[in-house]
């Protein structure tokens, strides 16, 4: 991972502009009912070798940092609505998924067998970095 | 099974832009890790230039194939690796690493 920021380092001109965005696994997916603002109903977390794998990914950031590589501009979050038919889809989509955890955590159990759209919210971080 | 297809598992582009903050009117953009080129070819609306580099050859195609469709001449695709980029010092503005770390 360093190697790669080390490369995007040398590729920028002086003052150049690093972009980092990643989905953020510190924060849980939100499932929402009917609309992509409808109500949270359930919550998935992220599986743990996902998370192992964001905390390298933040150690590389902080090595250039930390290197003066390049000086942070400004962080942030974006949440990002994906839509389902309904919580078989979902179920049949998170079978296969390499981060979400396998399973939602339901907050009522009527919500595990939703027949009508649900909205998996998840949080997206981005980091902009300037070359130093 | 998803409208849209696989692209719907990520933000759109202008909305992941917009969020940056950051004015690419001119700019030359690497897309490191672009995939089928979602970023690049939203990039490529204001940019001077986007190279998407990426290994896979199948999803450069697709990329390749969109942006015939969307009449998008300015976006390069290209093989690569983040790790090891055949590419000139300093030759560009901007790099973007989205879902790449």
């Amino acid at each position: 991972m360093v190697d790669a920021l080390q490369e995007a380092h040398r590729i920028l001109v002086e003052r150049g502009v690093f972009v980092d965005a990643r989905p953020d696994s510190r924060v849980s997916a939100r499932v929402r009912a009917g609309s992509a603002r409808g109500r949270v109903i359930g919550t998935i977390g992220s599986q743990r070798p996902t998370k192992t794998d964001d905390r390298l990914s933040d150690k590389a950031i902080a090595n250039v940092l930390g290197r003066r590589l390049f000086r942070s501009r400004r962080r942030g979050r974006l949440w990002h609505a994906i839509p389902f038919e309904d919580s078989d889809e979902l179920n049949d989509y998170l079978k296969d998924h390499l981060r979400f955890s396998k399973r939602v955590r339901w907050l009522a159990p009527a919500a595990r067998r939703r027949t009508t759209p649900l909205f998996v919210e998840r949080a997206v971080r981005f980091e902009i970095l300037e070359k130093a | 099974m998803f409208p849209g297809g696989l692209g719907f598992l990520r933000p759109p582009a202008e909305i992941e832009l917009r969020a940056y903050g950051l004015d690419l009117r001119g700019l030359r953009v690497a897309d490191i890790g672009s995939g089928e080129g979602r970023l690049a070819l939203g990039a490529a609306r204001d940019a001077a230039s986007v190279l998407a580099l990426d290994p896979d050859r199948g999803a450069l195609a697709r990329g390749r194939s969109e942006a015939k469709r969307q009449g998008v001449s300015n976006v390069k695709f290209s093989e690569g690796a983040a790790q090891s980029l055949r590419l000139p010092d300093a030759s560009f503005d901007v790099v973007i690493f989205s879902w790449t770390l």
